[in-house]
């Protein structure tokens, strides 16, 4: 068994309304002293596989196919052990 | 073909919540739309339930949020669609067919690549719907040019520089092209005639929020592929079927009819002439 | 744990406890141990009972108990004075009541409507607790056989600019409780795909410790395909169809039923508050309705409060029999949950179906073709009792007349005319009412709710033909009520609105319920609709108090005062107690969701005005009523006079103004409600994009308090050019007077000596701005 963390998050320039609205709702929330915010959507993924090489290329593929889209999103893959 | 003839498939998941508005104004202009559940297409159930793609001449992917949206607006579902039915959606289009994404289900046409699908179908999105500007979900009227200039047949009764209300209701509409890329793709969707509906406000110009209810690129609401039978819009034609589902229409009005009609009048006219 | 406990020789966990010779501290013990939230005197009933019986209860009975018996379940401080001033409203459109009410629609058709309260897990986890709020006002009407079509949220919160210094501790910002409910409600209704179409928002420091979160729902049914939330006969068993059993939201019922203090509010944190599944929702609720509709279930019932252990009792009772339950089919989450865990486990997105032997397959079938988990999990039994096995041992056997009637209470009372009156203080006359209006608009009570409304899907369905925000396209403004079309085959019209009147009900509590009923009414025949049944949710503090269940009785004695004038039947409704912390109580809050017929949608009316030239008349008396207004509080006024209604009045206003507008010259109706006469009509002005010119004669009072009081049973009517004289005939007997037309673009006033004008953009402007300005910033 192998655990894995993939992290989605907006590419660097892409608007990202989650995090710059979160950023003015905690400024109103009192806490002034937060300059930004950003969104990203992290996935823990348990699988059923011991090595490491085949578990990455299947991570990579997961997120082409589904978990990012790469007009908007960049993706980081962690092995967890 | 006669409009009875004309079978439409309104296909749903968990979580498709407008199938029913949907499939209603077709019935409504007497053509034979039908409810079916993604399980009826791909998965063995009694025979009594058993559905195939290539018996319908409409296929529409409606509105909702299917899978609840968990990953990205319609990726789960396009998911599905690939690993079970991919082949089947490919013929269905290739035979010239209209597929109609509406709301969730243009997302689902994107995330699929059917759209913009510019050079054909693409493994990987060439678009993305992302995040509201505002971030939030957004349900308000709003106004489309129609800017096809002939491509999209199963559009042609609508004329250039037309306009249509149709309200607007989702959290991941932005019609958005790869960083950087914008121009370049904008260019070819545009000279291709890919483009269909673009957000305007009530004098017809092209505006920002609220008008644009979600900060799309070239305020773009909708377009279709390469071949013009693969159609899809955020907002939501079917909230305009008829005049009294427009915002205003205590205030007076022409006829019953919602500008919303044309749009479903459009694609079966276009089905009759060609099946 | 104590002695009286025994661990019995089961393979799983199941404890016995010996409350047979135990004394009356130990028993309070016992109820405190076991989180029952039981007093002594429930105690000793158990007591009795398990003496008579000649055996130590199980936890598994003893937790069912707790939950039959909470506040929240069987509503035993209340349902004595609901008895005496609202069950009793007959009315022949009353079809059936249960989880919701069920009142006609049309010859073939039947509205299934209910209005509850969420306001303990929305205040520990506001978007869970929102969420699951509309999870389980859906689940009420949908089992009644009715298809959910409509939503509505009534909130009350701490003002949004709060000074965080002063929040007491542990207690959330009015700002994130406000998002946090209103994503809650957007998250889930929007992804159910039924509309959110009306609500209100009402901002109080009353309720920063404590706020109040309402969900209501109305569905439709074919008569004949009505459910009732009860067993048919010995041939039925049980279907437990949704989503899986977990730990979750277990002692959510208890934790409703008590205040809240610091340390309760981190062990609910732990447990009773949950997320709630949208995606499970959405399916079920289809295949529900599928089997409904092909006829084939003898009865339907939601779990909510209490889980298993308050359906099977109460669905057997109803039908006047028993039931056996097998437990270990009951689909599980997680491994290792206690037999008791599982019988009064809250997990959402569960249905319970009393389904004929015969039809069983075809149920089950249909629920998997929806990919949704059906599994049979009992039956019923001649004997009115309850039976619980678990692998093979019986855990709970207890009569259910015992187990699920529930006591009932009619606590000492304090009526507030036995109270002190506050004093008025009257504020001084301003120099500039322009201003004041301005500043009115601006006030959050009063601003645009656009930046909520628009986060909900209010026309999923494609049947809300009244929109919430009403007027010229980019200009709307808020209307009175919204209307659903809600067959295709009809032009029969839906009209939904709610009234909350914490503002009057604090100061008055029977006038506060009274002006809940004339304020729903009033929304409703806005729009052209006839007030056809209302559901009622009663948020209040602890009943244990005398004041507190004082406030309580005068505000149910005035709902009923009204409702019962005008035949207005109440068949569901809900009440939430203990909505207070050790420091106070929220301000007693009754809402009032309305539903109301139109013969003909195509002949509804809007707030917007419509037509230069025409006229501008207003329906009803204006009093000095201060009390509780908007312009009181922001004037520095105290006390005063609260609006009283006439409902006699009402009655005939309400009959009047619907001829008056069969008759099509009312072109726009806007009630007159927070902020009084000017406005509303600064609102028509706005949705219209159009001025007026108005002239009034405030006689005898001060102008200041004619323009701003919110005297009951007011409206202001736009009727054609040449129109006067019908209208005028039709309304003849009632208070009518014209005050003036449509024209220009500026709102222009004059009275009493002194005039102001208000220009269309600035008006807008303060209105629109002031909410987005406190939530984005």
């Amino acid at each position: 068994m192998l655990k894995a963390t993939v992290e989605v998050r907006l590419k660097r320039g892409v608007a990202d309304p989650e995090g710059d609205n979160t950023l003015k709702a905690l400024n109103l929330l009192g806490f002034s002293r937060v300059a930004a915010v950003r969104f990203i959507k992290v996935f823990e993924v348990d699988l059923e596989e011991e090595d490491e090489g085949k578990a990455e290329e299947m991570l990579e593929t997961m997120c082409r196919k589904l978990l990012a889209n790469p007009v908007i999103h960049e993706y980081s893959i962690h092995l967890l052990h | 073909m006669k409009k009875g003839d004309v079978k439409v498939c309104i296909l749903l998941i968990e979580g498709t919540n407008c199938e029913e508005e949907t499939s209603h104004v077709f019935e409504e202009l007497g053509a034979s739309p039908e409810r079916v559940h993604l399980n009826q297409l791909v998965r063995d159930v009694p025979p009594e339930l058993k559905r195939s793609l290539e018996d319908y001449h409409v296929l529409v992917f409606p509105g909702g949020f299917s899978s609840g949206d968990y990953v990205r607006a319609g990726a789960i579902w396009a998911a599905r669609l690939k690993s079970r039915l991919l082949q089947d959606l490919r013929t269905f289009a290739s035979e010239g067919k209209a597929v109609v994404g509406i709301c969730n289900g243009f997302q689902v046409l994107v995330e699929l690549g059917f759209l913009p699908g510019i050079g054909g179908i693409s493994e990987v999105p060439q678009a993305a719907l992302a995040t509201n500007d505002s971030a939030h979900y957004e349900c308000r009227p709003t106004l489309l040019k129609f800017e096809n200039r002939g491509l999209s047949q199963p559009l042609s009764r609508f004329h250039k520089d037309q306009t249509m209300l149709a309200p607007s209701a989702h959290t991941e509409g932005k019609f958005t092209f790869p960083q950087g890329d914008e121009r370049r793709m904008l260019t070819a969707l545009d000279r291709a005639d890919q483009i269909l509906f673009r957000y305007v406000d009530v004098e017809g110009e092209y505006a920002g929020y609220p008008w644009n209810p979600n900060g799309s690129i070239h305020n773009i609401a909708g377009i279709c592929n390469p071949r013009g039978n693969v159609i899809g819009l955020m907002p939501h034609p079917e909230r305009s079927f008829y005049r009294y589902l427009h915002p205003d229409w205590t205030r007076g009005g022409d006829g019953p009819d919602g500008d919303g009609r044309l749009f479903f009048e459009s694609i079966l006219d276009y089905v009759m002439e060609n099946f | 744990m104590g002695e009286i406990y025994r661990r019995e020789e089961t393979p799983f966990p199941l404890y016995t406890i010996d409350l047979l010779e135990v004394s009356d501290d130990e028993l309070l013990e016992a109820s405190r141990e076991l989180g029952l939230a039981l007093n002594l005197e429930e105690m000793k009933r158990i007591q009795d009972y398990f003496r008579r019986a000649g055996r130590w209860p199980t936890d598994v009975e003893l937790q069912s108990l707790g939950q039959a018996w909470s506040e929240h379940c069987c509503y035993k401080s209340s349902k004595y004075f609901l008895r005496e001033f609202i069950f009793g409203i007959e009315s022949p459109q009353v079809l059936l009541k249960g989880d919701a009410g069920v009142v006609e629609f049309d010859e073939d058709h039947a509205l299934a409507l209910r209005i509850e309260s969420h306001n303990h897990p929305s205040a520990v986890e506001p978007y869970g607790g929102a969420a699951t709020g509309i999870g389980g006002i859906l689940r009420d009407v949908l089992c009644m056989g009715a298809k959910p079509v409509a939503l509505v949220d009534p909130l009350h919160f701490g003002r949004l600019d709060y000074a965080h210094e002063k929040l007491p501790k542990g207690v959330k910002h009015p700002l994130y409780l406000f998002q946090g409910v209103v994503a809650g409600i957007r998250d889930y209704g929007n992804r159910v795909g039924v509309p959110t179409v009306a609500g209100s928002i009402y901002f109080d420091d009353g309720y920063v410790s404590n706020i109040i979160v309402n969900v209501g729902c109305v569905g439709i049914a074919r008569k004949d395909r009505i459910l009732r939330n009860a067993v048919q006969g010995p041939h039925d068993v049980f279907i437990l169809a949704g989503g899986r059993t977990g730990r979750d939201g277990i002692h959510g019922v208890t934790f409703a039923s008590l205040e809240l203090t610091d340390e309760m509010w981190e062990e609910w944190r732990a447990g009773a508050v949950q997320l709630g599944d949208p995606i499970m929702k959405e399916p079920l609720m289809h295949a529900c309705l599928e089997a409904a509709d092909r006829g084939l279930l003898d009865g339907m019932k939601d779990l909510g409060g209490g889980g298993l252990s308050c359906v099977v009792g109460e669905m057997a009772l109803a039908g006047g029999y028993g039931a056996e339950v097998q437990l270990d089919r009951v689909p599980l989450k997680e491994e290792e949950l206690s037999p008791w865990e599982i019988w009064v486990s809250e997990s959402q997105e569960r249905m319970m179906l009393a389904v004929s032997q015969d039809r069983v397959d075809e149920v089950l079938e249909i629920f998997e073709l929806f990919d949704v988990p059906a599994t049979p999990i009992g039956r019923v039994i001649e004997e009115r009792v309850s039976r619980v096995f678990y692998r093979g041992h019986r855990v709970l056997e207890m009569d259910l007349e015992f187990y699920t009637r529930g006591p009932e209470y009619c606590r000492p009372f304090i009526s507030y005319r036995d109270m002190e009156e506050p004093k008025e203080v009257v504020p001084s006359k301003p120099e500039d009412y322009g201003k004041v209006i301005l500043d009115l608009l601006s006030s959050p009570n009063i601003a645009s709710k656009e930046l909520v409304i628009r986060q909900y899907d209010h026309e999923v369905r494609a049947s809300t033909v009244v929109k919430p925000m009403q007027g010229i396209l980019g200009k709307e403004c808020h209307g009175d009520a919204t209307v659903l079309k809600p067959l295709t085959t009809s032009w029969r019209g839906l009209a939904i609105a709610t009234a909350s009147t914490p503002q009057y009900a604090r100061l008055h509590p029977f006038r506060g319920g009274a002006s809940a009923v004339d304020e729903v009414c009033r929304n409703l025949v806005s729009v052209g609709a006839r007030p056809l049944a209302l559901s009622d949710c009663l948020n209040f503090g602890n009943p244990e108090k005398p004041d507190r269940l004082g406030c309580f009785r005068d505000a149910v004695r005035g709902l009923g005062y009204v409702a019962s004038t005008l035949e207005l039947p109440i068949p569901s409704g809900n009440v939430s107690f203990y909505n207070e912390t050790p420091a106070s109580p929220v301000p007693p809050t009754p809402v009032v969701l309305g539903t109301g017929i139109v013969p003909d949608i195509r002949r509804c009316i809007t707030s917007d005005l419509k037509a230069e030239g025409s006229n501008i008349y207003l329906l009803g008396r204006t009093k000095a009523e201060m009390g509780g207004s908007e312009y009181y509080g922001m004037m520095g006024g105290e006390g005063g006079e609260v609006p009283d209604v006439d409902a006699a009045r009402l009655k005939a206003s309400v009959e009047g103004l619907l001829r008056a507008m069969e008759s099509g010259l009312v072109r726009s109706c806007h009630d007159l409600s927070h902020g009084g006469l000017a406005v509303a009509l600064a609102e028509m002005c706005m949705g219209g994009d159009m001025g007026a010119e108005v002239r009034l004669d405030s006689g005898s009072l001060r102008p200041d308090i004619f323009l701003f009081a919110e005297s009951n049973t007011r409206w202001l009517l736009e009727v054609v050019r040449g129109g006067e004289g019908r209208v005028e005939r039709t309304l003849q007997g009632l208070p009518l007077t014209r005050i003036g037309e449509v024209v220009g673009s500026d709102l222009a006033v004059r009275i009493g000596g002194s005039s102001l004008v208000l220009a269309l953009e600035e008006m807008r402007e303060a209105w629109s701005s002031a909410l987005p300005r406190l939530v984005i910033g």
